[in-house]
């Protein structure tokens, strides 16, 4: 085997959405780059096998739904017809089209993308195994962005095809008939909402007393009572004790209130959480701690407890979500330029693209009366909103948590069609400070369902006329 | 295998600032555990930093006349090692070792800092009300220049909204403000050119003597000070700690006649409590202390410093001798913590053992009053009938006149001289 020696000012390890945006970014701030990911294209698992394909194939479902709930309004189509390999490519041409515009910005930035695995050997060296052979990338600093990978649960059969994790799912393989999802999180309930569209019998098996859990329960609620109806079953407070492989179905035994003894399924889909890459990276030559779950702790500037190596994104810690790799892609990159830059994000958006979508912010109000906090809350239903009904939709909220001294906005919360683009307004009213009167004072356009944001605020400020509120 | 450990400056004490005097390793030194990697200097003191780990220096983060703070980082050091090397890549074998090698350094993991940095916490809780009414742009612009966005206390922004222009004006404000401290309208003592006068040599005033002027300067500027004189019969004291003196051994700590000036204080500010308090800041009201510490200037090499005894009415007199003992050698070897150097209610200056007669010993401020003491010298008294040899030791008390009017100071003294002059009432 041949070795090849390169050097670099920086080295990123991993090429997610975290990864290459600390690549650009360094490269933009005329720093010399490295870019070392494993896969033969950028994008990581958000790209790849992540947020982009499940949202292609999300868009599908829902056109199916909509369609189907037409007929109550008068439009009746045929049932669909399916060509899952259609599906499959046009899923692939979306994620084809990013890599490629990735590949591009690299490309420009003279970002130097090496494929192969890279391992720390030294603090200043790191060793990439490529199909041609090792190469030794030599560098200045480096930023470790190695993200995480599905949690397996050992005692399950995990070598067959039958079970899933969530890149299977996204590969779209076939149709099961009975598809069981363990874990009711959000990565579980998108792919449940797909394969639900695409006709599979859905059950959802989750440990907790609620889907989604950490999220407040009133915004769970909407969904919970939508996909209660249109799924099999959905088993709360549940474990699944055992898997057996048989030839006719995988043979899922549970522990829990309401669940069979056991049941068999043509696919499981586990989806149980995602655990960090930290203890494959080779840290420890480097001399960067790494904790015993796998988390590379760092501080606000990205640090690892080696001050010219950064870490960021999943393996740094939760939420593993990508919109947080990337801000913390760019700290990482600017202090690396020598920037005084730091992570001071006043929060992390959360958005389950389910239907409807679930998105918070800021403080839950789980987490608010954990914490003592005097707030003010306000609860705008979406059946007094006329763009909501016009959509044939009714069950959405919004919900607003304000301080009760300053007004200022602590959290917010909303469950509806498309409440994951309204979600974003929240948050900039929170990075702004601003309080329930600004907010109510901006002029939302009507009829948007971003104008229930303005109502919450409303019911705080006590100026709202489109509900009758009695004092 | 070698572990990488970093030495960082250590908790000192509520000290925001501390300034590098100079750095005594370099990358490639081998350093042993304990070893002076640095000496640093704050307001009060300046202290030799040990090393915390043995083994080979990788990495000097700061150079003399750095500011730093607790947890900069000041050096890495790879544990154990015994290479001489600098290049990481020749300490660090560039096969995988087997974890457990690392274990061979046990005694070096152990002396080593805690991780410098604690696990992740999720930040989705963070919460607004807590932070500074300021949007990102203005947090950004605030980090880059260092400013405690907290610190900028009202925006002039809608609804008081932190604006770019306001952390702007925080940082003017600071700057002018440090610049002006050395007495503002205060017309300069003239510069001269001595040097034709001539020969000279410039030298330098060391941190403390320097910061000490200021600090002189400020309170010579802002308090309308005045000093009583007295004289406290102590025979009857003396032959007591001589006595008690006799009775210990070689090694035992003596009793000075300070530790019964201390509990004579303490019983006059028993007594009157104006004498253990501080002004507000809006010279509007009076905090009176529930806690008795004393300050006890102490001359050393590189000027004076003051160490504190903590509650020094709970304290036996010879834990006090003891205390005062250890706390007067840090300070001569300039190994006073910032700790050790906070917290007093009074101060007591003594020159005792140099002679004198009397003198007007300068207030602490925020403190309101110090107590100045001169070599007891052997009198003629009158008693009424004969003059008797009495060992009067002259006693100098000033004290802030806007907190303590002339009788209340005399009255104070009375009681001092009382306590002194029959230590039997430390007692009551």
């Amino acid at each position: 085997m041949s070795e090849t020696v390169l050097n670099a000012e920086v080295v990123v390890l991993g090429g997610g959405p975290g990864g290459y945006s600390a690549a650009f970014r360094a490269a933009d701030l005329g720093k010399q780059v490295v870019l070392v990911e494993r896969e033969p294209v950028l994008g990581g698992v958000c790209l790849n096998v992540g947020c982009i394909p499940s949202k292609a194939l999300l868009h599908t479902a829902h056109i199916i739904h909509e369609a189907e709930e037409l007929a109550q309004h008068g439009v009746s189509f045929a049932k669909p017809d399916l060509d899952v390999d259609k599906i499959r490519a046009w899923k692939q041409s979306v994620t084809k089209t990013l890599n490629d515009g990735l590949a591009g910005l690299a490309k420009q930035r003279k970002v130097t993308v090496v494929q192969g695995t890279g391992q720390f050997i030294s603090a200043n060296a790191v060793a990439v195994q490529t199909e041609a052979g090792t190469i030794q990338v030599n560098f200045e600093q480096a930023v470790i962005a190695a993200g995480s990978q599905p949690t397996k649960i050992p005692v399950f059969p995990n070598d067959d095809p039958r079970l899933w994790d969530s890149t299977d799912a996204l590969a779209l393989k076939e149709i099961p008939q009975k598809l069981l999802i363990v874990g009711g999180g959000i990565i579980g309930l998108e792919m449940a909402t797909v394969y639900h569209a695409f006709g599979s019998e859905i059950s959802v098996v989750e440990l907790m007393e609620q889907i989604i859990p950490g999220c407040d329960k009133d915004l769970i609620t909407p969904l919970f009572r939508r996909i209660k109806k249109q799924y099999k079953n959905i088993w709360l407070e549940t474990r699944v004790t055992a898997i057996e492989a048989q030839s006719e179905g995988l043979k899922v035994s549970f522990d829990g209130k309401g669940a069979p003894e056991s049941e068999l399924f043509d696919a499981v889909l586990v989806a149980v959480g995602r655990r960090p890459n930290g203890k494959l990276v080779g840290a420890e030559l480097a001399g960067v701690n790494v904790n015993e779950q796998g988390f590379i702790p760092v501080d606000k500037q990205q640090r690892t407890n080696v001050p010219h190596i950064f870490a960021i994104g999943d393996i740094v810690g939760n939420p593993m979500l990508a919109h947080k790799a990337v801000h913390e892609g760019k700290v990482a990159a600017e202090v690396a330029a020598g920037h005084k830059a730091g992570f001071d994000a006043l929060t992390i958006p959360s958005v389950a693209y389910t239907d409807p979508e679930i998105a918070w912010m800021g403080l839950t109000e789980n987490q608010a009366k954990q914490q003592g906090a005097e707030y003010d809350k306000a609860v705008f239903p979406w059946a007094a909103s006329g763009r909501s009904l016009s959509m044939g939709r009714k069950e959405g909220i919004t919900k607003i948590l304000c301080d009760k001294e300053t007004g200022r906005i602590l959290g917010a919360g909303m469950v509806g069609p498309n409440a994951g683009e309204l979600i974003a307004e929240a948050v900039l009213a929170l990075e702004m400070g601003a309080d329930a009167e600004d907010i109510s004072l901006t002029i939302h356009p009507h009829p948007t369902l971003s104008e229930t944001f303005g109502f919450a605020a409303e019911m705080i400020t006590g100026t709202i006329t489109d509900l009758y509120i009695k004092k | 295998m070698t572990v990488l450990i970093e030495i960082k400056v250590p908790d000192v004490g509520n000290v925001p600032e501390i300034d590098v005097v100079e750095v005594l390793i370099q990358a490639g030194d081998i350093i042993a555990l304990e070893q002076t990697v640095a000496t640093l200097e704050t307001d009060k003191a300046s202290m030799d930093l040990p090393s915390s780990v043995a083994g080979t220096v990788q990495q000097v983060y700061i150079k003399p006349g750095d500011k730093v703070s607790e947890g900069t980082l000041i050096a890495t050091v790879l544990a154990g090692a015994e290479q001489g090397g600098v290049a990481t890549e020749e300490a660090v074998p560039s096969v995988a070792a087997p974890v457990q090698s690392s274990a061979k350094a046990p005694a070096v993991e152990q002396a080593a800092p805690p991780p410098a940095i604690a696990a992740p916490e999720p930040v989705t809780a963070s919460g607004a009300a807590g932070t500074a009414h300021a949007s990102p742009s203005v947090r950004l612009f605030a980090r880059e220049l260092g400013v405690d966005i907290s610190k900028v206390k009202s925006g002039s922004g809608r609804k008081g909204r932190i604006l770019k222009e306001d952390v702007k004006n925080f940082v003017k404000k600071a700057m002018t403000e440090g610049v002006s401290s050395s007495g503002a309208g205060i017309p300069s003592i003239p510069v001269v050119d001595f040097s034709v006068f001539g020969d000279t040599e410039t030298q330098k005033l060391s941190k403390i003597k320097r910061l000490t002027g200021q600090n002189l300067s400020r309170v010579w500027l802002n308090l309308p000070m005045v000093t009583y004189h007295d004289e406290a019969d102590i025979t009857d004291m003396e032959a007591f700690r001589n006595a008690l003196n006799a009775e210990k051994s070689k090694d035992d700590i003596k009793i000075t006649g300070l530790m019964f000036i201390i509990k004579a204080l303490v019983a006059g500010m028993q007594q009157f409590p104006s004498f253990n308090s501080s002004l507000s800041g809006d010279g509007e009201s009076l905090i009176l202390k529930k806690y008795f510490n004393i300050g006890i200037a102490v001359d050393t090499p590189n000027g004076l410093v003051v160490p504190v005894l903590r509650d020094v009415n709970t304290k036996s007199i010879n834990q006090l001798a003891a205390e005062l003992a250890g706390k007067s050698e840090k300070a001569r070897q300039g190994k006073l913590m910032p700790d050790d150097m906070q917290g007093g209610c009074i101060t007591l200056s003594s020159l005792g053992g140099i002679g004198g007669t009397a003198f007007t010993p300068i207030v602490n401020a925020p403190e309101v009053a110090i107590l100045g003491v001169t070599r007891a010298k052997m009198q003629p008294v009158w008693n009424g009938k004969d003059f008797v040899p009495r060992l009067m030791l002259p006693l100098d008390l000033t004290y802030d006149h806007r907190v303590i009017d002339g009788a209340e100071g005399a009255r104070f003294m009375a009681v001092i001289k009382q306590q002194l002059s029959d230590i039997r009432r430390l007692l009551l």
